[in-house]
């Protein structure tokens, strides 16, 4: 079966499986190994990539079911040496990254999340934070760079992330 | 100091860009499409002969290019005694042991291909438990240990104890005897814990002009490739091992697994192998921390001084005895660290059982013995009527004091630190309020634990463009000491930017022999050997700045890049211009350095068995808890988290205040929540992340926590490894304050809602060790 899609801007075409997780072909076929496929059963959000700017656990979405839409992977948030999304940027500059496997998909998850809740409180955040497990930092560093991206972009006036994909 | 004000900063990490866009290779990472993959057949008994193992057919296979067997790969690996196949040969251990493996073009054809492996297994009764295993008469794990090579000699074994260590310094018979004391008794269990770091351990190896080179994640690049060596038989030099960054590790990849198996198939195929553990397959063989069960007798005067102690500690290795043999070690220093004691008895067994095997795991050992030797302190408290803080503030080691081993403390560490936890609480404040009707508990304890010095190598090349390359075995696993630590002490020394310090990534063919990154020991010893490189370098730059300047050496500094008349900023020469002269003259500017430990004596007779008698580098900590309990469902809450931590000096005070954070959190898992149980039938029965509960967002608080600075330490400016120790003594720190909620005693980790509630029940039976005999010396090998 002939599965057609938009994968970060371009026309993508699988033949094949139609049950064949997504992140499969991600990171198998196309080699955009930034989606992480840790669990590969939707507990630890690695692999969390965009569905039509929703974020979705790429590990649990067949690729039939992405036919016509457009995915977005963290290749696709911020191309070349364009500028980093803001949650990555407030990443780097609490020193939030240790081992960085889990940060792709924290950044997928927590950048549709910042763009749709504007005035999340920080218990708010951390509930959002519930389907993306990190090993290393403990969290609260993720939470302080989140909370510190909103402050930014509520000063500024403007919503967080308008630049993505 | 300049150098200190030169090296100490927050200095971002340089990967931090590519992690977060998702570009940073990990091993498993770069498989490419023209690599084997191998597939594991892993046993599924506990124990069991093999038979009958005949994979021709699997051969035949469509797809297959090589099937490997015990047979490909003979010799046996360890650490102090060789006891461990790659894959099983004749015998089966644990369930999930690999026995064959076969190499195919793709995953789904390996795979296919194990159904072809002939195998016939006849299953033994298996030795689950370190009480079946200590029964007498109980079948042996290892029939033949008394034929395995010993690495490292001065361990007691037999059967199945794989290996045994004691300590003893004084009269702990006439202690026990004294008719002013008052003997309190403990025992206490816990659990396995597993790592579960994000990248699963992976290697992919090839063959190249006669050699193996095995790319993998691993923090031990030259135990992969000396343990690669001894299984295929060929001498270690023909062994390369590389590692690109590694996606969390916190002990788990400290030893060698699956990495020589993707050598033995790339020889046999000449082409590349990939073998990468699935995510059930690396929580079913995870060497994890392991379960232990302890047994603690303290005679104290109704002054409060600890006139004598004992304890018995069993450590359950596992099938193999791997990591364990040399944890009997720590026991020494963990659970005979902390207190000053009169006279001491210690004795650590690392017990072989028919189960996954485990391993290193941060702070090994200690994260238990310190949880049992809190708890032990809070009962005696209890019985005798101290009250906990100042018992602790009579007691903790201080200078001069001895160790279970007869070591010398050096300086008035730990008491001072309880101090600065009294200041801390008074600048957070406490969070009683918020426990809003549930059994509130608070508890402070303490922790001692060490840094893993041990040889490192170091070379320095300074480069015409200014720039300087470190050439370590070092391996950046995440936290931060490839990134941040080393090239702000090579800067330091040299006078450079840290951006100007290019940092190799570990290649066993380009950097001398180091013991690994664990231990807390990367900063202190490939510091300490950086350090000594620069030495060179700087001798080298000073002599031919100091000829082109026509100045002496001696009157020649380092800054910002140039070599500077001392006293005269701006003065002298551009360093890339010395180092231009000095390639045209006398050759490249290059420096070299060692470090290993420097071996603290012991006092003679006190430490039997022991891989490190005394402690180069001991490391305190102070750790406080807060706690909600809810008497209705058992759910234990963690209110606040505070930390008072030794890290001699902090580097970077803001990368270690992110390793305390996430260390922590890693111990409120193993307290609270990160459950291991082992099947009838042997297997780890939490194999996935839906089993076993990992901490999330909501279940942690920001931990408030102070850098204590100044203690001695022999590391490079002071230092001592900051990442090891966060998670020491959170799972002391939560049992006591659970047990001061509830009112009853802690004697089991972790604290589940059930195990919580049939406490407060009292339905919860406290640990019973008919295995362990009343009289500590029946419990050794004499």
């Amino acid at each position: 079966m002939t599965v057609t899609f938009q994968l970060n801007g371009e026309d993508c075409r699988f033949d094949g499986d139609p049950m064949t997780p997504l992140v499969d072909i991600l990171r198998q076929e196309r080699f955009l190994t930034g989606t992480k496929a840790v669990c590969r059963e939707g507990f630890c959000g690695a692999c969390t990539v965009h569905v039509d700017d929703e974020a979705v656990p790429s590990c649990l979405k067949p690729v039939g079911l992405v036919q016509g839409c457009a995915v977005t992977t963290i290749e696709g948030l911020s191309f070349g040496s364009q500028a980093l999304h803001p949650l990555q940027a407030n990443f780097e500059a609490v020193d939030a990254v240790q081992c960085g496997m889990c940060f792709p998909g924290m950044v997928m998850s927590l950048s549709a999340f910042v763009r749709d809740n504007p005035h999340a409180s920080r218990p708010e955040i951390k509930a959002a934070m519930a389907g993306n497990i990190c090993r290393c930092t403990g969290y609260e560093r993720i939470v302080d760079a989140v909370a510190d991206c909103l402050d930014q972009a509520r000063k500024a006036g403007q919503l967080v992330g308008g630049i993505h994909v | 100091m300049s150098e200190l004000s030169a090296t100490v900063m927050n200095l971002p990490r340089r990967d931090a860009q590519d992690k977060l866009r998702g570009r940073t290779k990990y091993t498993n990472d770069r498989i490419r499409p023209d690599m084997l993959h191998a597939v594991l057949l892993r046993s599924t008994v506990p124990a069991g002969r093999i038979r009958k193992l005949d994979v021709s057919a699997a051969l035949r296979c469509p797809g297959v290019r090589a099937v490997a067997t015990g047979a490909d790969a003979p010799g046996l690996y360890g650490i102090g005694i060789a006891d461990h196949p790659l894959l099983a040969i004749d015998t089966i251990r644990y369930h999930g042991e690999p026995i064959a493996v076969v190499a195919a073009e793709t995953e789904k054809q390996a795979r296919a291909a194990l159904a072809a492996i002939m195998l016939e297994v006849e299953p033994l009764a298996p030795v689950l438990t370190m009480a079946d295993a200590l029964q007498p008469g109980a079948r042996l794990v290892h029939e033949g240990w008394r034929g395995y090579e010993v690495i490292t000699e001065g361990g007691a074994r037999a059967g199945n104890i794989a290996w045994e260590a004691k300590s003893s310094r004084g009269d702990v018979d006439a202690a026990f005897a004294r008719p002013d004391i008052r003997i309190i008794e403990s025992s206490f269990t816990v659990g396995r814990q597993s790592h579960v770091p994000f990248e699963p351990r992976v290697a992919i190896g090839s063959w190249e002009d006669g050699r193996a080179h095995i790319q993998t994640s691993t923090q031990v690049p030259w135990t992969v490739r000396n343990v690669t060596g001894r299984v295929m038989q060929l001498p270690p030099g023909r062994v390369r091992v590389t590692v690109p960054p590694v996606g969390g590790g916190f002990g788990l990849k400290f030893d060698a697994s699956i990495e020589p198996i993707t050598a033995v198939l790339a020889r046999m195929t000449g082409r590349t192998v990939v073998l990468e553990n699935t995510r059930q397959e690396e929580m079913a063989t995870c060497l994890c921390r392991e379960n232990a069960e302890i047994r603690i007798r303290s005679a104290v005067t109704a002054e409060g001084y600890i006139a004598g102690r004992e304890a018995v500690v069993l450590m359950d290795c596992g099938a193999y005895g791997g990591e364990q043999v040399f944890l009997t070690t720590m026991t020494a220093h963990t659970l005979g660290g902390n207190y000053r004691v009169g006279a001491t008895r210690l004795v650590s067994r690392a017990v072989y059982t028919n189960t996954p095997p485990n391993g290193a795991f941060r702070a090994c050992n200690g994260v238990y013995n310190t949880f049992a030797l809190e708890r032990h302190t809070d009962e005696i408290c209890d019985a005798l009527g101290f009250d906990p803080m100042e018992f602790r503030k009579k007691n903790v080691l201080g200078d001069g004091d001895l160790g279970a081993t007869g070591q010398v403390f050096e300086a008035d560490v730990l008491g001072p630190m309880l101090d600065r936890m009294e200041t801390l609480r008074a600048s957070t404040g406490t969070s009683e309020a918020e426990a809003d009707g549930r059994l509130y508990g608070i508890a402070t304890t303490v922790g001692t634990w060490f840094v893993f010095v041990g040889p490192s190598a170091a070379t320095v090349n300074l480069n015409a463009d200014g720039s300087a390359t470190l050439v370590t075995s070092g391996v950046e696993i995440g936290s931060g000491t490839m990134v941040q630590s080393l090239p702000q002490i090579v800067a330091g020394q040299l006078g450079l930017a840290p951006d100007q310090v290019i940092v190799r990534e570990a290649d066993t063919d380009a950097a001398g022999l180091d013991v690994g990154v664990g231990g807390g020991r990367t900063t202190v010893s490939i510091g300490a050997a950086s350090v000594a490189a620069c030495a060179e370098v700087r001798e080298k730059l000073l002599r031919t700045a100091g000829e082109m300047l026509q100045t002496r050496p001696e009157d020649l500094v380092l800054r910002d890049g140039r070599v500077e008349i001392a006293g005269r900023p701006g003065s002298g020469i551009s360093i890339p211009a010395v180092v231009a002269h000095a390639q045209a003259t006398t050759g490249p500017v290059t420096g070299s350095g060692a470090f290993t430990a420097r071996n603290t004596p012991a006092m003679s007779g006190c430490a039997m068995g022991h891989f490190i008698d005394a402690l180069d580098i001991p490391v305190f900590v102070v750790h406080e808890a807060e706690v909600a309990v809810d008497p209705d469902t058992g759910h234990v809450e963690v209110l606040a988290y505070r930390v008072v931590q030794d890290v001699g000096r902090a580097l970077n005070p803001r990368a270690v205040m992110g390793q305390i954070q996430g260390g922590v959190v890693q111990g409120l898992g193993y307290a609270l929540h990160e459950e291991v149980t082992i099947t009838a039938d042997g297997r780890i029965a939490q194999d996935d992340f839906e089993t076993y509960r990992l901490p999330l967002a909501q279940d942690v608080v920001p931990v408030a926590a102070d850098l204590y600075e100044g203690a001695p330490s022999m590391g490079p400016l002071g230092t001592k490894g900051a990442g090891e120790v966060p998670i020491l003594a959170v799972g002391a720190a939560i049992g006591c304050a659970v047990a001061r909620a509830i009112g009853k005693p802690v004697r089991q980790l972790p604290l589940t809602p059930p195990r919580v509630l049939r406490l407060l029940h009292e339905r919860e039976p406290p640990p019973e060790f008919p295995h362990i005999a009343h009289g500590w010396a029946s419990n050794t090998l004499g």
